[in-house]
């Protein structure tokens, strides 16, 4: 094998350009221009602003109400990546038999994925609404009872979280499906004649096997309930009931496009910004080291 | 593709076609029932917007060259997308130097956040639709100018428009934007569920408490399962303020010197908090449980799960469709009142169109041209009768009283009279605050923490006080 060489420094930059350039004006330059604006008061998006240093960070720290987002997010991904990866993991292992038909489950298990954000949440919004929802009317006919699916706080909350696993159990069953059907059998049966029953062949071989996949999985996975979940709180609760729901990424929204409170928009999204980067680091650095790479 | 495209739009063009002669001949008679005239005024409206959609699809492609292009853009989608496309490509066939190029830019907010966005960029549109509660954000963006200012002499008749409609519109005693698209809540009932009930369909309650004795009647009698359904949504509270006389804010609702407090813990505010909420508790009022869920109130409405909703005027034309479609009669009423005092009247909500500056001459005179022609007598009834919008014009209320237009179509009679048995206070003005956004989901909150019953109307008001002063202030220092 020989490493790949080009002659003189110049032409790889050049195979590059194109990247570096849709980087520079798509992801860098608007992360500078996001850090700037987190240290100015800013009044119509911008049409005007004056320096007002870290007051906006010192606003955040001071506000109840955007501690109560940071609370609610932290509670709705862990839910989502353990609940997500959990279940997923266990469809995959399903999944995974020889059975007949497996190609049309497997696909069938993908479908979730497929649907945008806000598709997703338009389905959820049509099932759950209590004016017109298919699942509070059946409910009714089973039980009498109706629940306030979109008016009360924790079963606001738990829509959310079911439907954002839903949402993206295609994306992880796909990963966990590849990860076993590419995993070297030879080990479980090894386990398998050391004596080893399936509940420890899970967890001793299969789980451990898997986990450079889970290891990925839960970065993709936090980084999905931190910034995908916006269309899907978008359409199905606004944020509501008292902003049970009101995660951080779409309070920032709210203040930067509602309320016209680009500064301080600017600067939560620094916030998460920071919190993605340290989870990230976090994660390469302590988790990595046990991962199980290979096979 | 191409031939299957150009023979999908002949196909539209003959079903159009055929549409239109199929209906050409039936008038609305005089003399006709009532429910006749409803349906065929029904069926008009959807023919509107079939025939609408060939043409604005063929008007896409040729701008004529050398026309003044004047971009407008508003936030309506559905319908009224299609009816204004209609009413442009009119203006546009009629005045061959200028083109107007219509955008719809999704919700209001959305619109005036590309408004103030393509500003910065030095190519704002001319023409931009703004909602009422925006009026002071866009005086202070600066990138707006009075349409007063551009107008000469007799072309536009600042004293013809109705006077709800002239009194919100007029700050510091001028329009700065155009009235276009203006309406206030009434209240829609489904007469079949009055009768079931064993009222009067003809008297639907007119107070407060008058709402919470129908309520009992309805709900106990199986009639329907709940009520009544309105969105929880701020516009309903501002306008149940206003209706009793009271103000928003401080310096007469912000229209005598910036607003710098709201008056959210005064009595008005707790009497309506009040009210709500008991007839929350017992089970009478019912909504969505999602803030400023219009199409929520309507399903529930509209589904016969309630028997009355309260929402806007400019959903007349939706309403009877709806009421066509599930087979009940529909009546419309006044907005509910507390009994412990007088009916002030509503506040005129929707939404205006505000000219941008910095534009060459001719484009600005185009753009006035426009936006005074498609609001003028004639547009302005063309409107009201595919929306159910208000009439903004004194001369567009004469023509249509001269077609018997409001006794052919009584659901259009009682949005009318509302406003126009309006009192002119500051209260019914309407308030001026330029985080008008904001204080209003400050208020959906407090009802939200009420209904919900996490804090006593009191505690829920004061501390939303708090909030929306501080909102307000910070606001203010950043146009400072």
């Amino acid at each position: 094998m020989y490493p790949a060489r080009f002659k003189g420094k110049i032409l790889p930059f050049i195979f590059m350009a194109p990247t570096l350039f849709i980087l520079l004006v798509f992801l860098y330059y608007p992360v500078v221009q996001t850090f700037i604006l987190s240290t100015y008061r800013v009044a119509f998006l911008g049409l005007r602003k004056k320096f007002s240093g870290l007051e906006n960070f010192v606003t955040l720290a001071q506000d109840p109400g955007y501690w109560h987002t940071v609370w609610v997010t932290i509670i709705i991904t862990t839910a989502i990546v353990i609940g997500g990866l959990a279940i997923s993991l266990a469809i995959a292992m399903l999944a995974n038999q020889k059975i007949r038909g497996g190609t049309v489950y497997r696909i069938l298990l993908i479908w979730p994925f497929a649907l945008s954000p806000a598709v997703a949440g338009v389905i959820w919004l049509f099932m759950f609404s209590p004016g017109y929802g298919a699942v509070n009317y059946l409910t009714f006919l089973a039980t009498g009872q109706e629940l306030n699916w979109l008016g009360n706080p924790r079963l606001a909350i738990t829509l959310i979280i079911v439907a954002s696993i839903w949402k993206n159990l295609g994306y992880n069953v796909v990963f966990y499906l590849a990860g076993l059907q590419n995993m070297n059998t030879e080990v479980l049966e090894a386990a398998s004649i050391d004596g080893a029953n399936a509940w420890q062949r899970f967890w001793g071989v299969t789980f451990a096997l898997l986990s450079p996949m889970t290891f990925f999985l839960l970065v993709t996975n936090v980084t999905y309930s931190f910034f995908d979940l916006f269309g899907m709180i978008d359409i199905v609760t606004k944020g509501g009931p008292l902003d049970a729901t009101n995660v951080m990424i779409y309070n920032l929204y709210r203040d930067g496009f509602e309320y016209y409170k680009t500064g301080l928009a600017a600067a939560q999204s620094v916030i998460l910004f920071g919190v993605v980067v340290g989870i990230t680091l976090l994660q390469f650095r302590t988790a990595g080291r046990q991962v199980h790479y290979g096979g | 593709m191409p031939v299957k495209r150009v023979s999908f739009l002949l196909l539209s063009v003959f079903v159009v076609l055929a549409l239109v002669s199929a209906c050409g001949g039936s008038q609305p008679a005089p003399s006709g029932g009532e429910t006749v005239v409803e349906t065929v005024i029904v069926k008009e409206t959807v023919i509107v917007e079939k025939e609408v959609q060939v043409e604005a699809a063929a008007a896409e492609e040729n701008i004529p060259e050398g026309a003044t292009v004047i971009d407008f853009w508003h936030a309506f989608g559905g319908g009224r997308k299609l009816l204004i496309e209609r009413m442009v490509a009119d203006y546009n066939y009629t005045h061959p130097g200028t083109y107007v190029r219509v955008e719809n830019k999704g919700s209001y907010r959305d619109t005036l956040n590309a408004a103030i966005l393509a500003a910065q960029q030095g190519n704002a549109p001319h023409v931009v639709q703004i909602f009422e509660i925006g009026s002071q954000l866009a005086l202070d963006t600066g990138i707006f100018m009075p349409i007063e200012d551009l107008v000469i002499g007799p072309e536009f008749q600042a004293d013809d428009y109705i006077e709800g409609v002239a009194n919100y519109y007029k700050i510091d005693g001028k329009f700065n934007s155009m009235p276009w698209n203006s309406s206030n809540p009434i209240l829609y009932y489904n007469k079949d569920i009055f009768r079931a009930a064993g009222l009067d369909p003809e008297s639907p309650p007119e107070t407060f408490e008058e709402m919470l004795d129908v309520c009992d009647t309805i709900v106990s009698s199986g009639a329907a399962k709940n009520c009544i359904s309105w969105p929880l949504h701020g516009w309903f509270f501002e306008q149940w303020m206003a209706n009793m006389g009271a103000e928003l804010a401080n310096n007469a609702n912000g229209r005598e010197g910036r607003a710098t407090e709201a008056y959210l813990d005064g009595d008005a505010a707790k009497t309506i908090l009040n009210w709500w909420k008991e007839m929350y508790d017992k089970g009478y009022y019912a909504y969505s449980g999602k803030l400023e869920d219009w199409d929520g109130a309507d399903a529930i409405f509209v589904s016969g799960q309630a028997a009355m909703e309260i929402t806007s005027t400019s959903d007349v034309v939706n309403r009877q469709n709806d009421a066509a479609e599930n087979g009940f009669e529909l009546g419309t009423s006044y907005l509910p009142y507390p009994a412990s005092s007088e009916r002030e009247g509503v506040i005129v909500g929707g939404a205006s169109m505000w000219l941008t500056k910095d534009h060459a001459d001719e484009e600005l005179q185009a753009a006035k041209d426009f936006v005074i022609w498609f609001t003028n007598t004639e547009n302005a009834i063309r409107w009201h009768k595919a929306t159910g919008y208000f009439p903004i014009r004194k001369s567009s209320v004469d023509a249509l009283e001269v077609q018997n237009w409001f006794e052919l179509n009584p659901a259009y009679q009682a949005a009318f009279d509302q406003l126009l048995e309006t009192k002119p206070t500051r209260a019914t003005q309407g308030a001026l605050i330029g985080a008008f956004p904001e204080v209003r989901t400050i208020i959906e909150q407090a009802v939200e923490k009420v209904l919900a019953g996490e804090a006593s109307v009191d505690d829920a008001l004061s501390a939303a006080k708090v909030e929306a002063d501080k909102a307000i202030v910070d606001y203010n220092k950043s146009v400072e």
